[in-house]
Formats: structure tokens, C-alpha cells, sequence
């Protein structure tokens, strides 16, 4: 069994208070060590305490901290058996898991590019720019230390708080116990490639110190359900990342059929787990061809272990797989099962389980089960009206919107609660550097000042 | 009886009586018609059993019903030996922290104080603790014993000791409404307090609890100024893990004697930590048997479990001034061999139930 450490500001630190680690089929894997509330108080003191090294290095460290994430050898582990092991352990299918690796990588090696897209035009980056003559804004950092409640869905989750990195914050980051190898691995790769042990810390805590690790934080990011997102709403120093919610209208001047395979893709990619899957479809008019065409559609993707090559669903121990059938069975009573209707666990007989995807029909669209989000590719259709309108599109992390109508595309645009709005055929998944994902992680980290020097 | 037999319940402090000796020579007192307590003598009454034939040693204790939950509403006149007569010299009346349902009262007796003060203060001198010595104290006082116990402590081991006072009823009640900010602030008002004694007076020795402990360190200056002065932490009430044990140990107090106390108003006073265990030893109490004893137990059956093995533990108070015989504790622990010559079970990894509420499947995908 792996021993994966905390990894402290003295180095890594093994905890006598252990959690193992299991794959999907129940085979221990790793023992995360978990840190104590004191350890964690101690780890941000320290962080507080260190010294952020100048831009150029730590860009230097962070391209060679991508390379050697998604291609080298790493705390012993090469890149191909962590590939693997991720794979076991989360159930993320191994070709989701090189898709995340990629996008790792290349936060890593573009973070410079991608912070500075949400620098404000009328801000530069240092006192000493010739524009500071004349009176200027300095983009600073709100803080020093940020912290990060990693979420466990995705290994991907990890490609965003390297921008943290690049703007000089020093971070620590509390994984995900489900899948604590990804973090353990990219702190692990920051180190090598140059970051300071008091410039990134790992750790693992019991929901006991959770607590601590915001406290000890000048600002935070945290993933969780709507019950989280409540909870920090009002807190200015904490970014909640919650259920995305991401939905697909099509309407009536657009043939569905054409781009039916943008809103499959945009359901499937990922396993379904990722916050810009797509959890809705609004149809303008008759829902329910839409909705036969996607259960035909998704029907045909395969039941397979999460290291097959050509795995694409998501894969959870048998227990956990039936708990989210439970949960989707109850929820979607009432409603007409395109897919799913039987259930969605395919168990593959080793102890574990594929979730296969489900579609149900909707007839109201303003139903709040189209906001209802679950980790495999779990789609609500229903029928969209100009009545609804933008009402029935609320609380969206993406829309894509097949449409031609501009009057809705500006209304959608002015709708603060669609936080990124696609147009035509770009699935709801679609990211790039530079493009904000929940606004950019630049606009919670940083703030501007006014400077005006001789 | 000859009440020769008797003198056992008064051994001089420095002495271990033979447990069940002193067993059977506490059912003579607490159960004679003329020393027993009015609250024993009525429940004497309702037992299937003969306390003075029947108990023979520490082991038939556990014929005893657990009486505590009576000790909520029962005068507590009615707990004092009539056997002390008039004079008997009362401490105080103290209560439990309220943690399963209303707060359960005792009445501490002068002779019982001394006994358990006399114990801890050797147990400093164990540790290397100097006499003479001022203390500070963040701990529960008014009803709750404790505070009277590091008092009286401190008074015997020649220090003045500085009070900060900790109520952990209204902490209790706050952490149980989900009022995480004003729990905080409150905390943060002990640490306030705390941290002007710590500026301006000369503290030798710092009793408090490991949450409290945990919050101090998050103040650089204040571990400055702890490192600095304080020669030995005494610390109690909750639970402290092995890993934070071992940081305060080799990295915050590294030069600091750190000792912790396992206590509960239901025994009147504490175990305390045997001493001389090596780091990765885990943290066992011993409590002073046969005044105190323990055994740790599988909830399920009553019955004991193996030693090293995890289970529910059971307290008995027996002393000439209160006996509170077979309380099932909620705290579970880990059972160990008594050290030689003590009665019953030691314990070690006091604390609760070892739980991850591993993932639980939630609305949302994460």
C-alpha cells in the first residue's frame, strides 16, 4: 500500500491517524495520513510566514512542475501508473483522467497567460512600470495564503488554483479523501520543480480540522453541494464552487437533430461528473423526440471497468452506485424515464458498479428537478417556453444556447445568475486558457491600487 | 463489624490500601445504618443484593445499578455519610457538564480533595514540575469540579494560581445551535484573557483543555511567551489525539512537560497519565485504584473486552465520601493492563468513536 503523507512545511509528514484508501472494487490502495487541527494551524503559520518567490521563478517552476506532472516520475510514481491508480481509485474512466492530466499540464505551463486575462486593462503588474509614472492601478493580492477544499469528482478540479500559484499566493490544499492521489502528486511535482515547502502544503484532514485550514487562510475556495454554497454566500473570503447546473436550450428556429451530437456530448464528456455537464435540455416545443433521441444515444455507451481504454461512464463502489440510484429514483418519480427508468447500476460483479446514464422527461420548466446534478451523465428534458424565458435558464453555470433569436441571447448574457453563456454548437464543457470558468479566479484573488510614483 | 476494618477507608495518602479490602471496608461504611448516606441507605433497600455480604472485592461492583441519572434530582444533603456527623467538612457542591441531559450533582468532601490533590501534586514531582510555582488555569469553575481540583492542586504543590473562567455549558449549547462564529468569539475571549496573565505574571504551570491548548498555539507570541515561562502543561476535559499529543511534545512545547488528565465529575477528580511511555506509546490513564477504578467493557454485553481492544468505559468511585459504583461512561477507550498491584482496567486513546463519514451521496457532484 501507497503511503501518501500530508505534505507539510517541513517536508512530508506521516500522521499515526491514517485513512486507507480503496479502489472502486472495495482492494485497499493507499493510507492518507490525516493532519491533526494543531498540524494544519501550525502549516498556515507558516505559509503566513514565508515568502513568495519573484514572478519569474515561480513561472519557471510551474511549466516544469506541468511536465513532470503529467509526464515524469514523481514521489516514485511514474506518469502512466498514476494514470492507473486514479483511475481505480476514483473510477474515473482512464481517458477522462488523461483529459485532466492535459489540462493540468497546461495551467501549469500557460499560468501566466491565463492569470493576466483577468488583470483590468487600466492595472499593471508592478510599481516600477513606466505607466506608474503617470498615475496607474498595481493588480495586489488580496492576500497571502489561499486554501483550497479540493473536490474529489474530477482529478481536472486541481488545473485551477495553479493560478493562485502564479499570482504569489501560498497555498494549501485540504484533497479530497475519495481521490487524495491527484493533489498529493501535483504538490508533490510543485516541490520538485522548485516551490518551497512553505509555498504549497498537502493536507488531509477529518471534517474536524476542515475548519481550521479556512481559518488559517486569508482567502478560500470550496467545492461542495448546495448546502455548502450556502453556507460561505455571504462569507467575502471564501469562492464557493457548488453544483454547476449547466443546461442546453434549443429552440424552434434550430433543427435539434443537428446538433444533437454537441448536446450528447455535452451530458457524456467527463462521465458526466464535471459541473459543465450538462444537467438540463429546454426544448422549445415537443421535449419528448429530443428526449427518445438522447436515451437512444446514450444508451449505447458502454458498461466498462474505469481502466478499460475505452471506458467513458463512471464507476463507484456497488454501495455508493445504488445510493445515487436511490437518490435519482426518488427524485424522478412521477416523471416519464426516456433511460434510467429501471435504474442506472450496471454492476460489474467485482464490487463495483458503473452508473449509466438516465434521461427523464419534464413537463413544467421552471420543474426545480432540472437543476437536480448527479455524478454520471443525468439529463432533464423539458419543454421551454417564451414564458419561462430566461427564468427556466436561472442558476446556470453554462448555457448553451442553440437559437438564433438575439433578443433572448442578450437577455441571457444580462442574466447574472447564467454565469457563461455559449452560443450555437460548443458543448456546455467547452474551456480554453484564459477563458473564465465561474468568472475568473483572478477577479476573487486580486484587487487593484492606486500608485503614482516621480 | 470491628471498625477497625474501617481505618482502611482513611490509609495515609502515600499508601495503596489492598482493593478489596478497601472494598468491603467502604460497603460497611456507605451501607451501615449509622455512616451510610440517607441516598444509599433508601436504595439499599431496592437491591437484590446485600452490599456488605455480597461485595466482596472491586470486580462484584459491578452488581450495582448505575445511579447517576438519580443524582440529577436527589437533594444532595442526602449524598453526605451520616457517618461523618456533624462536622463533616464539605468542599463544595459540584456538577457535570450537562453533556447527556440536565447536570448531575456531588458533594466533595475536605478528605477526598486532599487525597486527590495529594496524588496529582506527587504525580508533578514525577514530572519534574517545580514547587512554588504559579498557575494558570482555563477551566471550567463554579459548579464544575475541576476548577477546585487544579486549585487545590496548585495550593498543594505551593502556587497561587491565576482563573480564567470557562463555561462549557454555553460552549456546549452554541456548537449545538451551529453558532460556529459565536463559539469562536468566545474562545477567543478565554484566549484574550488568558493571554493578559501570560504578559504580565510569572505562570509556572498551564492547566487547561487541548482544544484551548490548540487555540494559544495559533498565536506565535503567545507560544513565545508559553515556551518562555511555563515549565508544564496540565491539560484535561477532552480529548487529545495521539498526533497532536506528539506535536505539542516535540514542536510547539518542546521543552514544556505536557500532562494530561482524564476526568469526570461522576469520580470525583481524574485519571492521569502514566508517565515514562515512550513517544509512539499512546497516551494511557491510570486512574487511583482502588479509590477509582475502571473497566472497559463491549456495550453490546456488558462483558469486558480483550486488552488493546476498543470499548466502553465503566467508573467506580469509592471513597469514604462518596461511592458512585458501575457508571457506564458514553467515552469509549482502549483497554489496558493496570500497572502492578492496581484493581481493574487502565485506559488509553480515550475518545470518540474512530468515524469517517466516508462520501455520502449528496444532491450535486461533489
Amino acid at each position: 500500500m501507497q503511503a501518501l503523507d500530508a505534505l507539510g512545511p517541513k517536508g512530508p509528514y506521516r500522521s499515526r491517524h491514517r485513512l486507507t484508501i480503496s479502489d472502486v472494487t472495495g482492494v485497499p490502495m493507499a493510507e492518507l495520513s490525516l493532519v491533526p487541527r494543531l498540524f494544519v494551524t501550525r502549516a498556515l503559520a507558516a505559509l503566513h510566514a514565508a515568502v513568495t518567490p519573484p514572478l519569474e521563478e515561480r513561472l519557471a517552476a510551474l511549466k516544469r512542475a506541468g511536465e513532470l506532472f503529467a509526464t515524469g516520475t514523481v514521489a516514485g510514481m511514474t506518469a502512466a501508473a498514476y494514470e492507473s491508480a486514479v483511475c481505480r481509485m476514483s473510477g474515473t474512466p482512464l481517458a477522462n483522467v488523461r483529459i485532466a492530466v492535459e489540462a493540468i499540464r497546461l495551467s501549469a505551463t500557460e499560468a501566466y497567460r491565463s492569470v493576466q486575462a483577468a488583470r483590468p486593462v487600466g492595472a499593471v503588474g508592478d510599481w516600477r512600470d513606466p505607466y506608474a509614472r503617470g498615475g496607474t492601478a498595481v493588480w495586489i493580492r488580496r492576500g497571502d495564503v489561499f486554501a483550497v477544499h479540493a473536490a474529489g469528482n474530477h482529478p481536472a478540479v486541481h488545473a485551477l488554483w495553479l493560478e493562485a500559484l502564479a499570482l504569489g499566493y501560498r497555498v494549501a490544499v485540504r484533497p479530497s479523501r475519495r481521490e487524495p492521489l491527484t493533489p498529493y502528486r501535483l504538490v508533490s511535482a510543485l516541490r520538485e520543480a522548485g516551490f518551497g515547502t512553505d509555498q504549497v502544503v498537502l493536507l488531509p484532514t477529518d471534517h474536524d480540522a476542515a475548519g481550521e485550514i479556512l481559518h488559517g487562510a486569508d482567502l478560500s475556495m470550496v467545492y461542495g453541494g448546495q448546502e455548502v454554497i450556502d453556507r460561505y454566500a455571504t462569507d467575502p473570503a471564501v469562492l464557493p464552487n457548488g453544483p454547476g447546473r449547466s443546461k442546453i436550450l434549443l429552440t424552434a428556429d434550430r433543427q435539434w437533430r443537428d446538433h444533437l451530437d454537441v448536446v450528447v456530448d455535452s451530458i457524456a464528456r467527463h462521465g458526466g461528473t464535471a459541473c459543465v455537464n450538462a444537467t438540463a435540455v429546454l426544448v422549445e416545443g415537443d421535449p419528448a423526440p429530443v428526449a427518445e433521441a438522447l436515451a437512444e444515444r446514450l444508451a449505447a455507451l458502454p458498461s466498462l471497468p474505469p481502466r478499460d481504454e475505452k471506458a467513458v461512464l463512471p464507476v463507484h463502489p456497488l454501495e455508493t452506485a445504488r445510493g445515487f440510484e436511490r437518490l435519482l429514483l426518488g427524485k424522478a418519480a412521477g416523471a416519464r424515464a426516456w433511460l434510467g427508468g429501471d435504474g442506472v447500476v450496471d454492476d460489474l460483479g467485482d464490487g463495483s458498479a458503473v452508473l449509466r446514464p438516465a434521461v427523464f422527461q419534464l413537463d413544467d420548466p421552471l420543474d426545480p428537478r432540472l437543476g437536480m446534478e448527479l455524478s454520471f451523465p443525468c439529463v432533464w428534458v423539458a419543454p421551454w417556453t417564451r414564458a419561462a424565458g430566461v427564468a427556466a435558464l436561472r442558476d446556470s453555470l453554462v448555457v448553451t444556447a442553440i437559437t438564433g433569436d438575439e433578443a433572448l441571447l442578450d437577455a441571457l448574457l444580462a442574466e447574472p445568475s447564467v454565469k457563461n453563456l455559449y452560443i450555437g454548437d460548443h458543448p456546455t464543457h467547452w474551456i480554453a486558457p484564459g477563458i473564465p470558468h465561474d468568472a475568473y479566479l483572478g477577479e476573487f484573488l486580486m484587487r487593484t491600487k492606486a500608485v503614482i510614483r516621480g | 463489624m470491628p471498625t477497625a476494618s474501617l481505618s482502611v477507608l482513611d490509609v495515609p495518602f502515600d499508601e495503596r490500601p489492598d482493593p478489596d479490602e478497601y472494598i468491603r471496608a467502604a460497603m460497611e461504611w456507605h451501607f451501615g445504618p449509622d455512616t451510610g448516606s440517607p441516598f444509599w441507605l433508601r436504595k439499599a433497600r431496592t437491591l437484590d443484593f446485600d452490599p456488605r455480604r455480597d461485595v466482596k472485592g472491586v470486580a462484584d461492583l459491578a452488581l450495582f445499578p448505575n445511579v447517576t441519572g438519580e443524582l440529577r434530582d436527589v437533594p444532595v444533603r442526602d449524598l453526605i455519610p451520616q457517618g461523618y456527623g456533624a462536622d463533616a467538612r464539605i468542599v463544595g457542591v459540584f456538577e457535570s457538564g450537562g453533556t447527556t441531559g440536565a447536570p448531575k450533582r456531588i458533594v466533595c468532601l475536605r478528605d477526598w480533595l486532599d487525597r486527590l490533590t495529594h496524588g496529582l501534586s506527587a504525580d508533578l514531582d514525577g514530572l519534574g514540575i517545580p514547587r512554588g510555582v504559579d498557575w494558570l488555569a482555563i477551566a471550567p469553575s463554579g459548579p464544575h469540579m475541576v476548577g477546585e481540583m487544579v486549585a487545590g492542586t496548585a495550593a498543594r504543590h505551593g502556587g497561587l494560581m491565576f482563573r480564567v473562567d470557562m463555561d462549557p455549558r454555553w460552549v456546549k449549547k452554541l456548537i449545538s445551535a451551529g453558532k460556529a462564529e459565536e463559539t469562536d468569539a468566545y474562545v477567543s475571549h478565554l484566549v484574550e484573557q488568558a493571554a493578559h496573565v501570560l504578559r504580565t505574571q510569572e505562570v509556572g504551570v498551564l492547566m487547561t483543555t487541548p482544544p484551548l491548548l490548540e487555540r494559544l498555539a495559533r498565536h506565535d507570541d503567545l507560544i513565545e511567551l508559553i515556551r518562555e515561562k511555563v515549565k508544564g502543561i496540565m491539560w484535561g476535559g477532552a480529548h487529545m489525539d495521539a498526533d497532536t499529543r506528539d506535536l505539542l511534545r516535540t514542536e510547539v512545547f518542546p521543552d514544556c512537560a505536557l500532562y494530561g488528565t482524564y476526568g469526570n465529575t461522576m469520580i470525583l477528580g481524574g485519571a492521569t497519565e502514566r508517565l515514562g511511555l515512550g513517544p509512539d506509546e499512546p497516551c494511557v490513564f491510570d486512574p487511583r485504584t482502588p479509590f477509582v477504578t475502571f473497566s472497559v467493557v463491549d456495550p453490546a454485553s456488558g462483558e469486558p473486552v480483550p486488552y488493546g481492544e476498543r470499548g466502553q468505559v465503566v467508573m467506580n468511585h469509592v471513597s469514604k465520601s462518596a461511592l458512585l459504583p458501575h457508571n457506564l461512561e458514553r467515552d469509549l477507550a482502549i483497554r489496558v493492563p493496570p500497572p502492578e498491584g492496581a484493581a481493574g482496567d487502565s485506559v488509553a486513546d480515550v475518545g470518540p468513536v474512530a468515524m469517517f463519514d466516508d462520501e455520502v451521496v449528496i444532491e450535486g457532484v461533489y
